[in-house]
């Protein structure tokens, strides 16, 4: 089984890029949220991110871990911009998501940004082949291309044969391998990952993490996790307490 | 931001490449649903809105059933000579109306060409009749036919129950013996206390000077065929009716009824079209909707099905829609996840529950055609004499819009349901 997925980075006079030209992937800076205001006045708050700041530069996995509650989802939702974060910036790639529309913002997320969640979230009634090719309906991309793109996606996973399969028809391992596979087919440069083995068992984990440390080799990549192994192939790892962070260090 | 060798599929995507993509998603999620396990709410769906469109085709066939023409429209024939400018018979109000010339002898024309099988003048005269007692005249709506011997229906009323031809015409000299027979509906009947056998005999005002006042003997009495219990008609042999009302100079008639022969329509007409080249030549299509709108009853029987099965329909469908997409939050949350505008998210709504009523009106039509037929069985077994209710082609069209119209009044409340769906809560779970 292939799980390579070759993506090369390289500086624009064509040398292989070191950690120091690599650039900023995503950048926090003050970033605070809270949740549960309505704007009455008489609403308990929670306070999800605390002057949270942090980088993550091309080609490195950064690991998120810290308690429940501790804000990791809150930092992964921002970072794809489903959420604005109530104060502080977030930029990809240079581009402030704060200061974007929600149009602008699901536009960058569709281009830049694939996700992977710990219950896969597939659609039940589409096939491996049309969940993977999901975000490209939406890009306007036409059929066969749709179609090539997924099933060559579907084929680096290790799923060739599982093309026309419904997710109810596969595994839990093959239904995260999907989801990955449908992370991947915008060919995003940032990946973020929600307890991505939390629903598998050890082994069909650790072959997960091989695909995701693979795919993330030339992405950036924010994991979170309770899961000491699947934190152990972060480069760095981020530890949050009450929504601020208390380790940054690799 | 990307490298060579990447995919960048905002190169090759278009506008028109995503809206069908997004047709082919709804389409395949709800063709999967449709055939999997997970059926029920779409099959609630599609029954509900079945169900009220069989019962608006139903309805709307009763509806046609009844508007099928008057008493005085209410034959057999297959093809109708009227005069070009003349929108109704001129009979009932006594005022009279542009007639058709030389009838008697351009009927007997048009009967001899082929495929037309028989070929007669009708007149229609108020005329008051009075029994041989002396009783009260009644007026009565006088019909004639050049009836054959076959079994024909003219103003409602059988014209075999006539002696066959029309001897008193005498090929246009008027001078043959009478007949002096007539078949009289039951409510002329009623109203002139007459039965079979009885004799009467026209007011003397209607009758011209130098004419004995003629003896007519009442061949039989019989209901009009649509069940009409309250036009007092009456058949009689046209040249006897012509020389009574004075038509009989220029051979007058109101209309010239042709029958064809089997399949053979487009001979009448052509036969028919050169016999009259001036006036309006109509092939009879029993069963045309537009004959609801002359008739105030079953156009009101029509709008008000059409009213409730449009309120039934888009209730019912606002309902079972609004439930499956309130099933269907998740898949919503991931389509945004995934990079799908609002517009693009209340698309796959839009058009799934729009499908979802259009399968429904399909299956409806076929249900309501159906129900048509079992309503006609039933009424033909117990009540009618005849159908009670029509099928016409346009009801397949008809239904897919009023549900279209339906299924457009429903949507706003599961795309509302669907604009509310937090993406945040839904893939949090």
């Amino acid at each position: 089984m292939s799980t390579h997925l070759p993506r090369q980075t390289t500086t624009p006079d064509g040398q292989p890029s070191t950690d120091a030209d690599r650039r900023v992937a995503v950048r926090f800076s003050d970033v605070t949220h809270e949740y549960g205001s309505s704007g009455r006045g008489d609403d308990r708050t929670v306070t999800a991110l605390r002057d949270v700041s942090f980088d993550v530069r091309a080609g490195e996995i950064v690991g998120l871990e810290g308690p429940s509650g501790s804000g990791k989802s809150t930092i992964l939702h921002a970072v794809s911009g489903l959420l604005v974060p109530a104060e502080g910036s977030i930029e990809l790639h240079g581009t402030d998501l704060t200061a974007l529309s929600d149009a602008e913002r699901t536009r960058l997320r569709r281009r830049h940004v694939g996700i992977v969640f710990q219950r896969f979230h597939l659609l039940p009634s589409l096939s491996a082949r049309a969940n993977v090719a999901l975000p490209l309906v939406q890009a306007g991309v036409p059929r066969k291309t749709r179609r090539e793109r997924a099933e060559s996606l579907l084929e680096e996973v290790g799923l060739g044969d599982r093309i026309t399969h419904l997710p109810g028809e596969l595994s839990g391992g093959e239904r995260q391998r999907v989801a990955i596979a449908r992370a991947l087919v915008t060919d995003p440069d940032v990946i973020v990952a929600d307890e991505p083995t939390g629903e598998l068992d050890t082994a069909t984990g650790a072959s997960v993490l091989e695909l995701l440390t693979d795919i993330g080799r030339d992405r950036a990549m924010v994991v979170a996790s309770h899961d000491d192994e699947t934190l152990a192939v972060a480069d760095r790892v981020v530890t949050l307490r009450d929504g601020r962070v208390v380790v940054n260090e690799g | 931001m990307r490298d060579d060798g990447s995919f960048d599929p905002d190169r090759t995507g278009t506008r028109r490449t995503r809206w069908r993509g997004l047709l082919g998603v709804s389409v395949v999620r709800l063709w999967r649903r449709a055939t999997g396990t997970s059926s029920r709410r779409l099959v609630a769906t599609v029954g509900a809105v079945a169900l009220t469109i069989a019962l608006l085709v139903v309805i709307t066939g009763v509806a046609l059933g009844l508007a099928d023409g008057g008493t005085l429209d209410d034959d057999d024939a297959d093809v109708r000579i009227e005069p070009e400018e003349s929108e109704s018979l001129s009979a009932v109000d006594g005022v009279e109306g542009t007639r058709l010339g030389s009838a008697n002898e351009r009927a007997a024309t048009i009967a001899d060409e082929d495929g037309v099988d028989h070929a007669s003048p009708v007149l229609v005269e108020p005329v008051e009749l009075e029994s041989a007692d002396g009783e009260d005249a009644k007026r009565v709506l006088l019909v004639g036919v050049v009836p054959d011997g076959e079994p024909r229906t003219v103003a409602g009323l059988p014209a075999d129950e006539l002696e066959s031809g029309d001897a008193h015409y005498a090929n246009g000299s008027y001078d043959g013996p009478r007949q002096d027979e007539i078949v009289l509906s039951s409510a002329a009947a009623n109203a002139l206390a007459a039965e079979d056998g009885d004799e009467l005999s026209p007011s003397t005002a209607h009758v011209p000077e130098g004419l004995p006042s003629p003896s007519i003997t009442v061949n039989a009495v019989e209901d009009a065929g649509d069940g009409d219990d309250e036009t007092p008609v009456a058949l009689v042999h046209l040249s006897e009716l012509q020389t009574l009302s004075g038509a009989d100079n220029g051979e007058l008639a109101d209309r010239v009824l042709v029958w064809s022969d089997d399949d053979a329509d487009e001979a009448a007409v052509a036969a028919s079209e050169s016999a009259y080249p001036d006036a309006a030549v109509e092939p009879i299509d029993r069963t045309n909707p537009s004959a609801l709108f002359g008739d105030s009853l079953a156009f009101a029987t029509s709008l008000l099905a059409l009213l409730v099965g449009v309120v039934i329909c888009a209730s019912f469908v606002a309902t079972t829609a609004g439930m499956t997409v309130n099933e269907d939050r998740r898949t919503l949350a991931v389509l945004e996840s995934v990079g799908y505008t609002t517009r693009s998210r209340l698309s796959i709504v839009a058009v799934s529950t729009l499908l979802t009523t259009l399968l429904g009106a399909l299956v409806g039509v076929v249900l309501g055609i159906g129900g048509i037929y079992a309503v006609n069985a039933i009424a033909a077994a117990t009540v009618a004499p005849g159908a009670v209710a029509a099928v016409h082609p346009i009801f397949v069209p008809y239904a897919l819009v009023v549900a279209l119209i339906a299924g457009l009044v429903a949507t706003p409340y599961p795309l509302v349901v669907a604009a509310r769906t937090s993406v945040l809560q839904e893939v949090g779970r």
